[in-house]
């Protein structure tokens, strides 16, 4: 049995915009153990982002129970927060986000360099890129290369420090089919071979296709909680289309 | 060592060409004035430190003691040979007097002056009072001449006397009584300044004491190399001094022309502060638009775990940048300025003609900037230390940056 590294009790989020109090979640139950790779899927305003900053240490609940990686997110300072991501979390965003000014083996090595890795750190960013098949791009800077290449750069950068988790919001939204096919295999490569736990939002069927269990969220709770039993997308999204290419399509 | 942040923070710098070069130019030119006002400035404290002190001031001056209370001129060094001996072996000293000075009333036929005379060493007293070599008509003091003075044109004028005139010089006796003494004009002296003749009035140091009675000198006078060792020099010679006697500097000795001196220095200052604060805000306007502009890249680095120090070092190592190429233009654009001011002076003739007097000291009328060592450090600093405190503010606003806030806001 891997151990538990995300527990969410009756978690809730509530944004004040203006004067009106808006939910965001509304008692989420949750608990993902080590290694997982879990897709969180649902509407737009479902609350998958706002599950995730909170995962990810971005943002403190409003109430209920959030424990990371054994650490009570709402006790953390903000300190606190940013070395248990810098030490324990990475993060892949939808728009890639990687630092336009460096080169790609330099936003990998950036990383490390905040977690301050002395003089080894070039030699384990190139690795890093080497093992993702992103070696030949080391050198570039992000607006020499294509959204997919960017977006595997930016897996590099999340895991270049060997995180136990790694959140990924909407992380194919801006690839073509190819390229998010790619990125998926890439992520979930990483997790069979090092055992990191992937958390991440998508709309995207054939994101889900690769995930091992899938939660939905609707209206900021957990509609549905499924693991994977080689059932095709479509089974286990009520109401979401059929995945184009996958079987019965 | 930092070097992918270092990176970063460089070329960071680069990322908005226009406003990076208007930036640049901006502590450029903030770098030049600055520069230019304290070349000035440094050009007048020692233009004015100087004509200070060779109006007669000294840089140091040991006296009587109770002469600082009384300023009586009839007061004695205790032992004026011991005290000059003490000064002599002083390092950095260029020359070194002794003066006895006396109220006198000269007089020739019915015209009477009130003056102070000064009993000076006619062989050291020129590198000491530069403008007793303005000898117009004459000649100075000559050791071996007894009974001679040496006066301004003012006090010539005004006595109607002329060279080779003998008048008639009245001075309180150390009992009490009026003594007299025939003095044959050998000089006249002309420094451009007429209340400044008005109070030149020299003899040999023996023909004071013949006067008054009062044996000695009431003064050793010292001028330094450097102005600026004064303090150090009255320190190292004041234990040296026997029987009470002072070692006093130019600023007590002349506290309403330091004064002045002190207030042209603040005001210049002033300046410097209006200029270098338009300096500061125009780079922290520039620089809290690029935080603001990056807010979603400062949001994915504190989602990636960069504390708020290492972002502030950031947005400081650009600032950083930015002062170092704001410096390099400064000193592009002041040094030839600061060179030509340091070489043809900044004139002030037409404003005040060729000198004025001020608390007895003459002012010169053409001010020499600095030019030394001290410009690059000091461009350096001014341009680090501007950029660096505009920064301040912004890099302060970039390591508040919320990551759930801004991502969220950006989507």
């Amino acid at each position: 049995m891997n151990e538990t590294i995300i527990t969410t009790r009756a978690l809730t989020k509530t944004f004040q915009l203006n004067k009106h109090k808006v939910p965001a979640l509304r008692g989420v139950d949750l608990e993902v153990s080590e290694g997982e790779f879990l897709a969180l899927v649902g509407p737009s305003g479902s609350g998958k982002t706002t599950f995730l900053n909170l995962v990810g240490a971005l943002d403190v609940p409003t109430s209920g129970e959030l424990t990371v990686l054994g650490r009570r997110v709402a006790e953390l300072s903000k300190r606190a927060r940013a070395d248990l991501r810098l030490r324990s979390i990475g993060f892949v965003f939808q728009a890639y986000n990687l630092v336009p000014v460096l080169t790609a083996l330099e936003n990998v090595e950036f990383v490390l360099e905040l977690q301050g890795v002395g003089s080894e750190r070039r030699g384990r960013a190139r690795q890093v890129l080497d093992e993702l098949g992103l070696g030949d791009l080391a050198r570039r800077r992000p607006n020499e290369l294509s959204g997919g290449q960017q977006q595997r750069v930016a897996v590099a950068r999340a895991v270049a420090a060997r995180p136990r988790l790694v959140l990924a919001d909407e992380p194919t939204a801006n690839l073509d089919g190819e390229n998010a096919e790619t990125l998926m295999h890439m992520m979930r490569d990483l997790r069979d071979r090092h055992g990191m736990t992937f958390v991440f939002s998508t709309h995207d069927l054939r994101v889900v296709a690769h995930a091992v269990r899938v939660v939905t969220l609707t209206d900021g709770r957990v509609a549905r909680d499924e693991e994977k039993s080689g059932e095709a997308p479509h089974e286990i999204l009520p109401g979401v289309g059929k995945v184009p290419g996958s079987a019965g399509a | 060592m930092a070097w992918v942040s270092t990176k970063y923070a460089v070329r960071s710098v680069g990322r908005n060409a226009r406003r990076t070069a208007l930036s640049i130019l901006g502590i450029g030119i903030g770098c030049a004035l600055a520069l230019f006002t304290e070349s000035m400035n440094r050009g007048r404290d020692e233009l004015f430190a100087r004509t200070g002190a060779y109006s007669g001031a000294g840089h140091l001056r040991v006296v009587p003691a109770g002469w600082s209370a009384s300023r009586d001129p009839r007061l004695r060094l205790a032992d004026w040979h011991a005290d000059l001996a003490a000064a002599r072996t002083l390092p950095g000293i260029a020359a070194v007097t002794v003066r006895a000075r006396a109220q006198v009333l000269l007089a020739m036929g019915t015209h009477v002056v009130p003056v102070e005379m000064v009993g000076v060493d006619p062989e050291n007293e020129p590198r000491t009072f530069r403008f007793v070599q303005k000898v117009q008509r004459g000649h100075y003091l000559l050791s071996g001449e007894q009974g001679t003075v040496v006066v301004g044109k003012a006090i010539a004028e005004r006595l109607s006397a002329d060279l080779d005139d003998e008048i008639l010089a009245s001075a309180v006796g150390k009992t009490g009584d009026i003594e007299s003494a025939m003095l044959r004009i050998v000089g006249i002296v002309s420094t451009g300044s007429e209340e400044f003749d008005a109070g030149i009035c020299q003899v040999r140091l023996d023909d004071v004491e013949r006067l008054t009675g009062l044996a000695g000198a009431g003064e050793v006078t010292a001028i330094l190399d450097d102005w600026r060792a004064t303090d150090a020099a009255r320190a190292l010679l004041a234990p040296r001094l026997t029987s009470g006697d002072q070692a006093l500097t130019w600023g007590d000795i002349s506290p309403e022309f330091k004064g002045h001196m002190e207030q042209d220095k603040a005001a210049s200052r002033f300046i410097s502060v209006i200029i270098l604060l338009i300096v500061l805000l125009g780079v922290a306007s520039a620089q809290l638009a690029a935080v603001l502009e990056r807010r979603r890249e400062f949001a994915v680095l504190s989602a990636v775990g960069m504390g708020a120090v290492p972002m502030v070092r950031l947005v400081l190592l650009e600032a950083l940048t930015l002062g170092f190429a704001g410096a390099t233009v400064g000193l592009a654009l002041g040094l030839p300025i600061v060179w030509r001011f340091a070489r043809a002076g900044l004139d002030f003739r037409r404003f005040m003609g060729s000198g004025y007097a001020f608390q007895g000291v003459i002012i010169e009328p053409i001010i020499y900037g600095d030019f030394g060592v001290w410009i690059v450090p000091y461009v350096v600093a001014v341009a680090f230390g501007a950029t660096i405190i505009a920064s301040l503010y912004p890099a302060w606003f970039a390591a508040r940056t919320d990551p759930a806030v801004a991502l969220r806001v950006a989507q």
